[in-house]
């Protein structure tokens, strides 16, 4: 079989993370690829620089056997290569036919005016390779999910009355949002198109993954770990290649994993959202750290934005120091003792475009004022402090948040809650995009935290960070709990025990 | 030259353009740099700075106030027609009428969660309403006695400077004081520069915001009751053409459209900026019409010089 894209020894590197080290993937006529890997293993990015949305470092993509550099995603699918998107790119306030020939209005003109009717017939041609049965005129936002995605599938494929040579359809978690019945119509289709184009699945879902693929690669931190026929490999095979490292202990600080408090920081049972999770129920204890593994989507992320007062909670109680919440707002949240390390610290995290000293006491400015006016020495004395004890390296106290590198960042946020006397943290990806030695800083910093009492709840970059750090886990899956682990020092659960529970 | 020092005079454009101008005028017309000239160009700055002071907490956090001229043309209204019984009392009343205008622009904006120029758009032609009604659609005299009585500290003179200048200083002072030195200023200019941190770090952020408003409200207010004492009369179309400049010089003044830069300061010098360019332009006989076709390119170049594009990935 003739390859139509292939990428070789692809490298992409970002601030502090090498997002692919040299990748090498290709895909063949008539064949789904299969896409697996842990968050973070570098899926995404990898769709990404098909796409055109990032170009590599180096490396090259080549289409039908030529090296062509993708310029962006338009270019990507002038080289037939269409994305569909995890949240969709359909546009609700236009037709059915217009969502399909967005871009390509230009072959419908008739003396420079659009014929509708022209359209919307070749619209009905590509809605009869999907098999979907709505009017081309319909606007898409009276359709459903999975009418909209068979829509964007159309979009994809109506590329070959345009494109010369084969294309290749990017579906990137297409199965999250849908219905077992709709997953199997959309796999039934795929095994159909099969013949008109060549797709690319991801799934954190691995049973899926084999289901539908011919082959698959294994992706693990920004690397290609393996390549193999769907047909001669084993879900229990993959989970192992998904995680493949060994853990060390040190690297975590285990050894200063104590004894949790008696006392209950957090109680919460049977909390329920409509962002995205049901019937979570957990207790946090004083200087304990809880955490929560699941893939993305899996409803842990909703969980710690509600927890923080960022999402709204619709049913179950939260119990903190004794007495229910039910948070509004942040605010609420913080005047409750918990504080919220956010997934993206430059933009939920810090304010960038402000000094470190105000960062750091932003959320305690009420006790460094009298008389309504801010007391600037206690603050500076407080701050220089904090700066001290997390070794922050920064040049002044007066230098922007957005100067700095990010571990220093984070170890700002990390001090804005300290001086706000949170007893509760949430740390949602802690150690994201930051290099190895603040890593360990963090590491070291959170079981300081720990050890004056302060109870965590953790949303790990990896499951070995999870592992690693935490007293509890609590898988997720789907928006509920599928599992439930002690992490005692020197007898923690594998990597293999969790991510069977994830996927 | 090295970093810091070159981020220094970045800085002190604003101020720099400022001087660079007066020399220009100077150079055309020598009188220029008598103390007299220059102290009635400042005094008469002084109505603009107040319109334009409170605002700038609202462009500092990233907003706009598009009601400061029609508030400030209520005010003057409002100052006229009760100063024969209220006295002095008069002018806190109007302060107060701009300061609850603005809140109703600020509360509207925060609670609808609609943009702000919408809501102070509305704001604006509800008040400028509101003056023609008050005024029954006619200007309203003060009597010189009245004027002379109530109205002096704010256009008579003091150790022979006129007084508007000391009321703008003393305006300039307490709000710069406000912005370094209270949360809310600080609070202001945090919002501004990534007001998602500022939500996440738990700060009741539409307190924040529906505070600035009221300031510009309040300061627009005061605003038109310098205008009254100065005219001798109150209208409801006495700042009509007011809201250019008045954005003009907050944003001259070096304080950035999309938030998290600026300070009252920068809209003092922003606003004798405006009041040089007029006067030289005036030297140069160019006709006051003509005037606002210039500050109008002056505006969208400082807009377009200050603004901050990494914040705003789609212009509307």
């Amino acid at each position: 079989m003739s390859t139509v894209l292939e990428v070789r020894h692809a490298t992409k590197s970002f601030p502090g993370v090498k997002a692919l080290d040299d990748v090498s993937l290709e895909i063949r006529k008539n064949e789904v690829v299969g896409l697996i890997g842990e968050n973070g293993a570098g899926k995404s990015t990898l769709l990404k620089v098909l796409n055109g949305v990032y170009t590599v470092d180096d490396g090259e993509i080549r289409v039908n056997g030529r090296a062509t550099p993708i310029a962006g995603p338009r270019d990507a699918f002038d080289h037939g290569i269409a994305m569909v998107f995890q949240e969709q790119s359909i546009l609700t306030t236009l037709s059915v036919a217009e969502n399909i020939f967005l871009g390509r209005e230009n072959e419908f003109l008739r003396w420079g005016v659009l014929d509708k009717a022209a359209m919307n017939a070749a619209a009905s041609v590509e809605l009869e390779k999907v098999h979907l049965d709505v009017d081309p005129a319909a606007s898409c936002g009276d359709l459903t999910f999975a009418e909209r995605q068979m829509v964007e599938i159309a979009k994809a494929i109506s590329l070959d009355t345009r494109v010369e040579g084969d294309i290749v359809i990017l579906l990137d978690e297409p199965t999250s949002v849908l219905e077992s019945k709709e997953i199997e119509v959309l796999f039934r289709l795929v095994r159909e198109l099969k013949g008109r184009a060549a797709f690319v699945f991801i799934s954190h879902r691995i049973d899926e993954v084999l289901d539908v693929s011919d082959r698959v690669y294994v992706m693990r931190d920004g690397k290609v770990v393996a390549e193999t026929p769907a047909s001669e490999v084993s879900i229990d095979r993959l989970h192992e290649l998904m995680v493949g490292r060994a853990l060390h202990h040190e690297y975590y600080r285990e050894a200063r994993q104590g004894e949790p408090g008696s006392e209950v920081a957090m109680a919460a049972r049977n909390l329920s959202s409509r962002t995205g999770f049901r019937n979570v129920s957990f207790t946090l204890r004083k200087g304990e750290i809880l955490g929560i593994a699941g893939v993305i989507g899996s409803g842990r992320e909703a969980l710690a934005r509600c927890l923080a007062g960022l999402a709204r909670i619709d049913s179950g109680t939260l119990e903190i120091g004794g007495g229910v919440r039910r948070f509004g707002r942040p605010s609420e949240a913080v005047a409750a003792g918990v504080g919220y390390l956010p997934r993206e610290r430059r933009i939920e995290g810090v304010v960038t475009g402000v000094p470190v000293i105000e960062n750091m006491t932003m959320s305690a400015l009420d006790e460094f004022t009298a008389a309504g006016l801010i007391q600037r020495g206690r603050e500076r004395t407080v701050a220089r402090d904090w700066i001290d004890r997390l070794s922050i390296k920064t040049p002044s106290p007066d230098t922007f948040a957005g100067s700095l590198s990010g571990g220093n960042q984070q170890k700002v946020v990390l001090s804005k809650w300290r001086i706000a006397d949170s007893d509760i943290v949430i740390l949602d990806h802690p150690t994201r995009g930051i290099d190895v030695g603040a890593k360990e800083d963090v590491y070291e910093l959170i079981r300081d935290m720990t050890e004056e009492g302060i109870s965590i709840l953790l949303l790990a970059d990896t499951l070995e960070e999870v592992i690693g750090l935490s007293h509890t886990i609590i898988v997720m899956r789907d928006g509920e709990e599928s599992a439930r682990f002690d992490a005692p020092p020197g007898a923690k659960p594998s990597q293999v025990d969790l991510i069977r529970h994830m996927v | 030259m090295n970093r810091r020092i070159r981020s220094f005079l970045a800085g002190q454009i604003p101020l720099l353009t400022l001087l660079g101008l007066v020399v220009l005028v100077g150079l055309v017309d020598p009188s220029f740099f008598s103390f007299r000239t220059l102290m009635v160009l400042t005094s008469d700055t002084m109505t603009l700075f107040l319109m334009a002071a409170g605002a700038t907490f609202v462009i500092l956090m990233g907003g706009i106030d598009l009601s400061v001229q029609a508030v400030a043309s209520m005010t003057s209204v409002i100052v006229a027609a009760i100063l024969p019984e209220l006295g002095i009392l008069a002018i806190p009343v109007a302060v107060g009428a701009g300061a609850l205008a603005g809140l109703a622009g600020g509360v509207s904006h925060t609670k609808l969660r609609i943009p702000s120029f919408i809501s102070t758009l509305a704001v604006g032609g509800v008040v400028t309403t509101i003056a023609f009604l008050l005024s029954d659609a006619r200007s309203i005299h003060i009597s010189g006695e009245m004027r002379d009585e109530h109205l002096l500290w704010m256009v008579g003179e003091f150790l022979g400077v006129k007084n508007e200048i000391w009321v703008g200083l003393v305006v300039l002072g307490i709000l710069g004081f406000v912005q370094l030195r209270t949360p809310f200023g600080r609070l202001a200019r945090a919002i501004g520069a990534g007001e998602r941190a500022v939500i996440a770090t738990g700060v009741r952020v539409e307190r924040i915001k529906a505070l600035a408003f009221l300031l510009s409200g309040a300061t627009a207010g005061f605003s038109g009751a310098m205008m009254a004492a100065r005219l001798g009369s109150g209208s409801p179309t006495l700042a009509n053409e007011f809201l250019l400049p008045a954005i003009a010089a907050i944003i001259l003044g070096g304080t950035a459209l999309t938030g998290g830069v600026g300070g009252v300061w920068r809209t003092f010098v922003g606003a004798l900026i405006i009041a040089v360019v007029r006067i030289g332009m005036t030297f140069l006989g160019v006709s006051v019409f003509a005037q606002q076709i210039v500050f109008g390119v002056a505006l969208v170049a400082a807009v377009a010089a200050t603004i901050d594009r990494s914040k705003i990935q789609i212009v509307k």
